[in-house]
């Protein structure tokens, strides 16, 4: 060993060279952002009513995130999102008090529509791994699926209306100045960055993204760990389904509308590779602030509404070249 | 210590016992058989060395013991039972561990994590319920690290290991899960090190003799290398497979080199026999006058001149890759210049390099010169030829057909993927691919690695006949022999930089003198 212990040191500088990048940049940018807008909009950008309304437009995007993020981790892609959302939403809506009156079951309707969102992306994950197809069409399937059963439940009827004040209230009212969604999205969160860094599960995902032929020869469970990490974004989507179709105070097939955009927007720019193996939830937290930070902030500087999905566009080509820029070397393969 | 729950070798029963027995297994593909009807025994406490040419069938009989691979008839006995593996998976938990050449680490996981990974089937006590206890990870990793006498922190990212640590990390974590399995089902482990040593430097080596000469306190080991010197040292038996038949087996007491490689090809290894080296000519093809890329190498000054091969010679990390990757363009360079027939270049890519008439066989065949997909003849017609823009059918057949004949590439089957192929051959192939169009100047990074005797004397043919047609030759040899062998000239370094040169002819360097100039 003694001829390696040159390159040891160099080892260790190294490490904690991308350790440091591990997340840090990304802060720093938030942090500018929050600097910016306080600057050019001292009266209405930095006030807790504004700080309310960013971490609550947030709270959807944070859910869908952790879920998606975990199947990012494995090299893989749930685009079923938006569907998902839309029949978890609407099952929800028609097991709680609604004008339509279908049916009443209480706290009992959010884990049904959990379920209806885990077994969405259960199914997902089983179709790809038994017929061997590729993720993201499977997931693009499912979405119009997803999508197909919101509609079937809406059906030809007035829309249901959620009947019960004090619920549709719940996600905007506020516990020491952050909204309910918001603090809902991070249990969700903490619960990601536990199965994460906890569970074999969650080291399991990380292993197959970073080599899946490997994990199987490693004895990884890898399509069940696979259908389960399928599953579980999935029941994320149905959460943020709940969630969305509280905050418009009625069902409807489009809950999710534009969400899956800001979910994958918000994993790249947190730095998760679409390749998988690394980054994880907590990155894409911080993903979903910048983005929704960015948003708010343009809003208020009074950019026209209109161009702000170009600005958006615009901020994701920027971070996916700015996070590969270090690994551009001349013979790497891209595609 | 870890525990592997064996007790102290009682001597007189184990001898009854062995660990593995293959009663006449054979293994046919289509037509062609790759192990006929062998038969072998391998006892407790037995260091086994196992060679034989490229194609010999030594890698159908791994994947045999291994469970990638069922034998077609004949018995298979572990531990005194009859087994028959499902899969991989099942040779693993039945205490049969490998490490292979390629690597098989996440890089993206911390040393730690990677050894403790596949042991969480084989009762480990890192991972309870499904939930990482992160401190015995640590100390498991530790323990299994200890034990190979290795000083690699179990936090560091895999990412950040050089390769030769990596295979440290690697064997370190296979025998740790044979012990473990061996352990849960109460025999012993047989661990199979295929070619370990082909990327470690010398004192990896020296720790992985050590290590298993503590594997066979517990149990056995199959050694798997084409490095003859190393077997023999090594081992306690030897056993030579040939055309998939099992030759010789016999204790390594009184065996030399020459009778093993007899064995091996089944003919004398032809006496070394220096060619006169070519007088200088008066200008360099190619030369590089204080090139340096921080970090990598630094003021190298270098001529490679028509018809003479110049062998670069270092220890790991001494830059010698780097070097030739920035000659051909793949990374660039950052201080001094280089200088193609008198005149500077600028803005150095492969694709100039190669307009240029630059040829790289690259050390990752599978990775950046080899596309295993693509037919043999495709592969080899990969860089254009005189016809830029279109090669008919016809032609590239008849190409290749010469080729392959040329460089007797086996088996003569152009239009069969490239993967079919065996190591050395996908190697010819390669080789032919630059050698197809002239080269004048020929950067050979590791062009033996991987490849049996018969095989690697077979591409030196090559590389010195592609020399006597003119062409100038760098050489990153596997071993000071091979440098010294092939090298008209020899250039060592040192951590970046040039040590010493040496010209072959006039100062006829032992390897020695090359190691006094690498460390």
């Amino acid at each position: 060993m003694t001829t390696l212990t040159g390159t040891g040191g160099a080892t260790t500088k190294r490490g904690a060279a991308t350790k440091w990048r591990g997340g840090l940049a990304e802060v720093v940018i938030l942090l500018g952002l929050v600097a910016v807008f306080s600057i050019l909009n001292p009266t209405h950008f930095p006030t807790l009513t504004n700080l309310a309304t960013i971490l609550n437009t947030a709270s959807i995007p944070v859910i869908l995130g952790v879920g998606a993020s975990a199947v990012v981790l494995t090299g893989r892609i749930d685009l079923s999102v938006e569907g998902v959302m839309g029949a978890a939403g609407m099952t929800f809506v028609l097991l709680s008090a609604n004008s339509r009156e279908t049916a009443d079951i209480g706290w009992l309707a959010w884990p049904a529509a959990l379920a209806v969102g885990a077994a969405l992306g259960a199914l997902t994950g089983a179709i790809h791994v038994l017929a061997k197809v590729p993720s993201f069409i499977v997931s693009l399937g499912i979405w119009y699926v997803g999508l197909g059963i919101a509609a079937v439940l809406f059906g030809y009827e007035m829309i249901p209306f959620l009947t019960n004040e004090s619920a549709v209230a719940w996600p905007t009212a506020t516990l020491a100045g952050i909204p309910n969604s918001f603090l809902l999205a991070l249990c969700v969160a903490a619960l990601g960055v536990l199965i994460e860094r906890m569970t074999r599960l969650g080291r399991a995902a990380y292993a197959i993204g970073n080599n899946e032929a490997v994990a199987r020869m490693t004895g990884i469970p890898v399509s069940t760990f696979v259908v389960i990490l399928f599953a579980f974004a999935g029941a994320c989507s149905g959460l943020a389904g709940v969630v969305g179709s509280l905050a418009l105070g009625a069902g409807a097939a489009n809950v999710g509308v534009g969400m899956l955009f800001l979910t994958l927007a918000a994993i790249v720019i947190g730095g998760t590779p679409l390749g998988g193996g690394r980054g994880g939830t907590l990155r894409t937290v911080t993903g979903v602030l910048i983005l929704s930070t960015l948003y708010n902030g343009l809003i208020l500087a009074g950019v026209d509404p209109s161009i702000q999905s170009g600005v958006s566009g615009l901020v994701l080509v920027a971070a996916v070249v700015a996070a590969g820029w270090s690994q551009r070397e001349r013979l790497r393969v891209f595609k | 210590m870890i525990q592997t729950g064996i007790v102290a070798p009682d001597a007189s029963r184990v001898k009854a016992a062995p660990i593995l027995r293959l009663d006449a297994i054979s293994k046919t593909f289509g037509t062609v058989a790759a192990v006929k009807s062998l038969s072998l025994s391998i006892s407790r406490h037995e260091v086994v060395g196992l060679i034989g040419e490229n194609g010999a069938g030594k890698s159908t009989l791994l994947k045999m013991l291994t469970g990638v691979h069922l034998p077609d008839q004949g018995r298979m006995e572990l531990n005194g039972r009859a087994v028959a593996f499902r899969g991989p998976l099942d040779a693993t938990a039945q205490g049969v561990g490998i490490v292979h050449q390629e690597q098989s680490l996440f890089t993206n996981l911390s040393v730690a994590e990677n050894i403790v990974m596949g042991a969480v089937r084989a009762g480990s006590q890192a991972v309870r319920g499904g939930i990482y206890r992160w401190s015995t990870v640590r100390r498991e990793a530790s323990e299994v690290l200890a034990r190979i006498g290795s000083d690699i922190p179990p936090d560091t990212p895999v990412s950040d290991l050089s390769f030769a640590e990596r295979q440290m990390v690697e064997i370190a974590r296979t025998i740790h899960l044979a012990c473990q399995s061996a352990a849960a089902q109460g025999g012993a482990p047989l661990v199979i090190l295929d070619e370990p040593t082909s990327v470690l430097e010398k004192a990896e080596t020296e720790v992985l003799e050590a290590e298993i000469a503590r594997l066979r306190e517990i149990g056995s080991v199959i050694f798997v290398s084409h490095r003859l010197e190393e077997v023999l040292r090594i081992c306690d038996r030897i056993v030579v497979m040939r055309h998939g038949e099992l030759v010789a087996d016999r204790p390594v007491a009184g065996v030399t080199e020459a009778d093993l490689y007899r064995l091996m090809i089944g003919k004398d290894r032809h006496a070394r026999i220096r060619d006169v080296a070519p007088a200088v000519t008066s200008r360099p093809v190619l030369s590089a006058s204080g090139l340096g890329r921080p970090g990598h190498f630094r003021d190298v000054d270098l001529d490679l001149h028509a018809g003479r091969i110049t062998a670069v010679v270092g220890t790991f990390g001494a830059g010698r890759e780097a070097l030739v990757r920035s000659l051909f363009g793949v990374e660039g360079h950052d201080r001094g210049r280089m200088i193609l027939d008198g005149k500077p270049v600028t803005d150095w890519t492969p694709r100039k390099a190669i307009a240029a008439g630059l040829a790289y066989l690259p050390a990752e065949r599978g990775v950046e010169s080899a596309v295993g997909g693509l037919s043999a003849a495709r592969n080899l017609t990969l860089v254009p030829h005189e016809a830029p823009w279109w090669l008919s059918p016809a032609r590239r057949k008849a190409l290749a057909g010469a080729w392959f004949e040329r460089l007797d590439i086996r088996p003569r089957l152009p239009e069969l993927p490239l993967e079919r192929f065996s190591g050395g051959n996908q190697q010819k192939v390669v080789l032919a691919k630059w050698l197809a169009r002239n080269p004048r100047v020929l950067l050979l990074d590791h062009p033996l690695r991987g490849l049996d005797p018969g095989a690697g004397a077979a591409v030196n043919a090559c590389i010195r006949a592609a020399c006597a047609e003119g062409a100038a030759v760098l050489l990153l040899a596997d071993t000071l022999e091979e440098a010294l062998d092939l090298g008209h000239e020899i250039v060592v370094m040192r951590d970046g930089g040039i040590s010493a040169r040496f010209d072959t002819a006039t100062d006829d360097p032992t390897t020695l003198d090359l190691l006094e100039k690498m460390v």
